[in-house]
């Protein structure tokens, strides 16, 4: 499954980079993410519930950050493993300075999901992840909100 | 043969059970101290495992036992092939990979079981699942037939140099000196997609090992319970004698049912003896759909070349055979196919190549066509595709190809899944072309009808194809027919039934021999404790075999009892007869004995009887034919595309089919409205569909679609042929898979024909509206 | 860990008081606690239409309620409409016009068209299709299932 997006942040580059850095905030805004500790400053340890349709799913998972280059990109791989199946996937994020204090995020990757969740769920999927993408950025619009505001 | 019964809509003698939920089904069997089986199942398509760790989930409350590879030792082993390697055929590459019962070192298709848990309910058996840890390490997938034939760096068996299963090449003629001659030649690569038999019932099955008597009794969904029985008794080292295979009522086979040494028959019986307590296991239909055989699955190369008259001379045909991760079930499948691409025409040259290639999917053995299906798409296809270029009339390009009785026997040099070389015995082509045609006004549709709709704005199109139906074939069926003492009889044979109504058309024919009411035969089929002999339920056997079969071993009954009769009765055996449930004798209607009676005395518990006689009123007899008997026949669609959403409605059906002497007219409709709804399922609605990893995306109803209701057709026209197969003595075809073939390429050449007015060029079955348009789409551009 | 709760249901008339853990299917319940084995599962998850049992006049699928929904209502399921001996009509109408095969689904069709033929004595053939589609038959290809079910709603508008 391909994943691609972007979204526009009220707030300049770094600002960005760094709540994307931070694990309370990124726990905070991905619905269903009931758990992230980092492990290091390029490895984090996750739990995640989510239902798509018929299948409820608490996966469990790494997400790694490789070929970081603050606060322009970074590439994050993602593996998690659940009792309805696992998901595997890339993702190479950009960040551009628009120049008047905004940042415009661009996603693109790729999402291997096996199990049951692709065998009964499949045709969900897609507007699932995307809900799943929608939320998170509108709670990490209120977050940067309130970090800008206090700078 | 004629008679009270025979050839008549007798009413079934089942119905009543099934309609009031009397009939016991595989989850209707509970047992003291029954315990419950889940498998728990690879999410990965392709990957080594590492570790499984079932430690946690044996301390779950309620969980007795879980079992992975290495707890059943040296049990563990790949199962035995269920059919043999193609050795008849010269030059045939064969790799017999079997389907091992549980996953060890790697794993080869997503469903394939990792762990079993016996636990107190099946509830608590699959809660131990998320107790359960896997470390694999994951590879790549190989699902792409092409790519899998070409690419060697993915391999499902790493034993193998390459993922070719099999190549498998026959050729009768000279195709490439034919094609030399030919004024056209035309070459197309086309898909028949994979596709579930979706039964409504799952599979299932309940042990009960029973250690003081050291003796097993299983309860299946087979459709052979011998095949089940034999290899049970060889892996657990018993006397087949000590393993009892019963099949409960079936619902619904279809051809999966008839894969065996799988993990439930294979693992359940060794726990069974282990825990010594009753296992019931049934599947759901997620693993039906994962984990249960399907079919179809093939990429064709085909070429024809004919004459500018009309005239094919040569088809050749390559193609690509999916058999999924493992290849148990051998060449059936595309053995059906070669046999069956060719088999309506006279075409002297023709060249056809099986690649049967290992995937990581799930194992491919028959659903309901076996691989005929395929065979008459691509053919009947390529035949539209070469009357188009003559522009010529679909119907009469086949009529100039068709192959006549006078023909037949019609040696066709291709060797089939019975390991002989194909004879068309029986069925006028022609004819069941022209009945066809005529049903369906085809000449006021193409003069009136369709001109008219076009005019309004309807996108309407016909679509005529012609197919046969190899059926009957070996080895041999049998049965036994005995008359109990309070004058009922009672047949029993080998076979199983799946909802076909062998419990009634077999009483037909035993009835009428013995002149007894049909509804006083007691049919009893699947059981091995009462008939031991025979090979399962597969290929539309069960009309031609078991009839025959039943025939003749009602002929030696009544042969029997007009001997025992007459010394009863001390007359002549000539004078002797059989009334209805009584034997009588001519000329003195006060001198008779009840059936019953009669059968007491042929059992005498005191005495001495004659030499050579055996007791009772009973015979048993077996049939096995030289080869299969060929059913055929001529399918007409009328089709009615919107033209904005795709969506078909079919306005006519129509169907004309062959199958020589009907024993049952009644359950033949049934049996042909049946096969039809799955052909049309299968082309259009049905898809089994895997991504590039392996991963299933289409294992539930929700998303494979089948024929609803309001999908059909509101009336199967049928039509009848009558050519009696010279094979057996009461000259019947089968017929159980004959609706199933021909309403693909029917739908193919109606949509075309809807859209005459664009290059429109259907090269798969299997369609959807997004497909379709996509087709039109790029006819409208090209 | 698993609590079970107390229920009453009337199932066919009769009155069933139980404890079920609240997880446990309707389905399972009428098969596996009641022993009333002629409702069947297809699929578990609402499609094919196999476990079909009426709900206080409503047809519904047994195998997406638990049988805690049911407590305090009314089931009828297909063992409540005729026997071998004494067949219901719609059942006999079945029989007679060989309008099942292997039978599995068969019970749900029966449970769909009862109440379904008690609102439309009168039903047209697509009439019959559209309300029959909720059930999946991989035997007949429904053209006998719709003749059964016009026989049946002769036969019964006539006793009227």
């Amino acid at each position: 499954m391909k994943v691609e997006g972007e979204h526009l942040f009220k707030a300049p580059r770094e600002v960005v980079y760094e709540m994307f850095n931070d694990p309370t905030a990124l726990g905070a805004a991905v619905p269903g993410l009931q758990k992230m500790t980092k492990i290091d400053a390029s490895h984090y340890e996750a739990t995640l519930g989510i239902r798509v349709g018929p299948v409820s799913a608490n996966f469990s998972g790494t997400l790694s950050l490789t070929d970081e280059v603050p606060p322009e990109k970074v590439t994050l791989i993602v593996e998690g493993k659940g009792g309805a199946g696992f998901v595997k996937g890339v993702g190479y994020v950009n960040f551009e300075d628009l120049g008047d204090k905004t940042t415009m995020m661009r996603y693109v990757g790729e999402a291997n999901i096996g199990g049951t969740l692709a065998s009964v769920g499949q045709r969900m999927i897609d507007s699932v992840s995307k809900s799943i993408f929608k939320t998170a950025f509108e709670k990490l619009d209120k977050i940067l909100e309130e970090r800008w505001q206090q700078k | 043969m004629t008679g009270k019964y025979f050839g008549q809509p007798v009413q079934r003698l089942e119905d009543k059970f099934l309609l009031t939920g009397n009939a016991k089904f595989i989850d209707d069997i509970e047992l003291p101290g029954m315990l419950h089986a889940a498998f728990y199942r690879s999410d990965y398509a392709h990957a080594r495992i590492l570790k499984i760790d079932v430690s946690e989930a044996r301390k779950h409350p309620g969980v007795i036992a879980v079992y992975t590879a290495e707890d059943f030792g040296d049990y563990w082993k790949p199962g035995p092939l269920q059919v043999p390697p193609p050795t008849a055929i010269p030059g045939s590459k064969f790799n017999a990979r079997t389907l091992v019962p549980i996953a060890k070192d790697k794993i080869r298709f997503s469903g394939e079981p990792l762990a079993v848990v016996i636990a107190e309910s099946r509830y608590i058996a699959e809660d131990a699942f998320d107790d359960i840890i896997v470390d694999v390490e994951p590879l790549p997938a190989v699902v792409d037939l092409e790519k899998a034939w070409e690419d060697t760096s993915v391999l499902v068996h790493d034993d193998l140099p390459s993922n070719m299963a099999a190549l498998v090449t026959q050729e009768v003629g000279n195709y490439e000196e034919a094609k030399k001659k030919a004024d056209f030649v035309i070459s197309k690569r086309m898909l028949v997609e994979h596709v579930a038999a979706a039964a409504m019932e799952n599979r299932g099955l309940v042990v009960n090992w029973d250690d003081r008597n050291q003796e097993m009794t299983v309860w299946a969904t087979t459709q052979s319970p011998l095949t089940i029985r034999g290899a049970i008794a060889r892996s657990l080292g018993l006397a087949e004698s000590q393993v009892h295979v019963i099949n409960p009522y079936i619902g619904g086979g279809f051809g999966p049912k008839v894969m065996s040494s799988q993990a439930d028959d294979v693992l359940l019986p060794w726990i069974a003896k282990q825990l010594k307590r009753p296992i019931k296991w049934i599947e759901d239909r997620r693993e039906n759909f994962l984990a249960t055989t399907s079919e179809r699955d093939q990429v064709h190369h085909s070429e024809i070349a004919f004459m500018k008259d009309g005239t094919v001379i040569g088809v050749k045909d390559v193609f690509y055979h999916n058999t999924g991760a493992y290849d148990s079930y051998g060449m059936t499948v595309p053995l059906n196919t070669q046999t069956h691409t060719i088999s309506n025409y006279r075409i002297p040259n023709f060249f056809t190549q099986i690649r049967m290639v290992f995937t990581n999917t799930m194992v491919v053995t028959p659903v309901r066509g076996a691989g005929r299906s395929e065979g008459v798409f691509t053919m009947e296809r390529m035949m539209d595709f070469a009357a188009k270029k003559l522009g010529m009339d679909p119907a009469e390009f086949r009529k100039k190809n068709l192959l006549t009785p006078e023909e037949m026997p019609y040696k066709t040099g291709i060797i089939g899944q019975d390991f002989v070389s194909n004879v068309l015995d029986s069925g006028d082509y022609l004819g069941n072309m022209n009945k066809c045609l005529e049903m369906v006004d085809y000449e006021k549709f193409r003069k009136e009808i369709q001109p008219k709709a076009r005019k309004e704005g309807k996108r309407l199109g016909i679509g005529v194809v012609a197919f046969t139906e190899g059926t009957a074939v070996g080895p041999y069926e049998g049965c036994k027919i005995t008359v109990s003492t309070n004058g009922k009889v009672t047949m029993s044979t080998g076979y199983s039934t799946q909802g076909q109504g062998h419990f009634t058309v077999y009483a037909q024919i035993v009835a009428d021999a013995l002149n007894v009411k049909v509804e006083d035969v007691k049919v009893i089929t699947g059981d091995t404790g009462h008939f031991a002999w025979g090979a399962g339920t597969f290929a539309s056997r069960g009309a031609t075999l078991v009839s025959t079969a039943t025939y003749l071993a009602s002929q030696k009954v009544r042969a029997k009892i007009f001997a025992t009769a007459s010394k009863a009765l001390d007359v002549p055996e000539d004078q002797v007869d059989l009334c209805e449930g009584y034997v009588c004798v001519k000329g003195k209607p006060e001198t008779r004995i009840m059936l019953g009676e009669l059968a007491s005395k042929a059992n005498p518990m005191r005495g001495v009887v004659e030499p050579g006689v055996e007791p009772g009123l009973e015979a048993t007899a077996y049939y096995g034919p030289p080869h299969g008997a060929t059913g055929c026949g001529a399918c007409a669609i009328i089709l009615n595309i919107d033209p904005e959403t795709y969506k078909p409605k079919i306005e006519r059906f129509v169907i004309v089919h062959d199958c020589g002497t009907v024993i049952n007219p009644l359950l033949l409709e049934g049996q042909i409205q049946g096969g039809v709804s799955m052909g049309i399922g299968n082309s259009f609605y049905e898809k089994m569909v895997y991504d590039e990893n392996g991963q299933m995306l289409t294992a539930s109803f929700m998303d494979y679609l089948m024929p609803q209701a309001t999908d059909m057709p509101d009336k199967i026209e049928m039509g009848h042929g009558h050519e009696k197969s010279p094979l057996n003595p009461l000259g019947i075809k089968g017929v159980g898979e004959a609706g199933a073939l021909p309403p693909g390429p029917a739908f193919a050449q109606a949509l075309e024909d809807a859209f005459n007015d664009i290059p429109l060029e259907i090269l798969e079955s299997n369609l959807n509206p997004s497909i379709v348009y996509e087709y039109v789409k790029k006819a409208r551009n090209s | 860990m698993s609590q079970t709760f107390p229920i009453s249901v009337t199932v066919n008339g009769k009155v069933y008081d139980r404890e079920v853990e609240p997880r446990l299917l309707l389905s399972d319940f009428l098969r596996h606690d009641l022993g009333l084995m002629g409702t069947h599962v297809g699929c578990e998850h609402g499609i094919c239409g196999a476990c079909t049992v009426i709900f206080d006049n409503e047809p519904v699928r047994s195998c997406l309620i638990f049988a805690v929904q049911a407590n305090g209502h009314e089931i009828r399921t297909v063992e409540s409409l005729g026997t071998p001996e004494h067949l219901h009509p719609l059942q006999q109408s079945f029989t007679d016009k060989h309008a099942l095969q292997c039978g599995f689904c068969t019970p749900g069709f029966l449970m769909t068209l009862v109440p379904f033929l008690e609102e439309h004595p009168n039903p047209s053939r697509s009439e019959i299709r559209e309300a029959i589609d909720g059930n999946i038959c991989r035997c007949t290809g429904y053209e006998k299932i719709v003749e059964a079910v016009e026989d049946a709603a002769a036969k019964l508008s006539q006793k009227k």
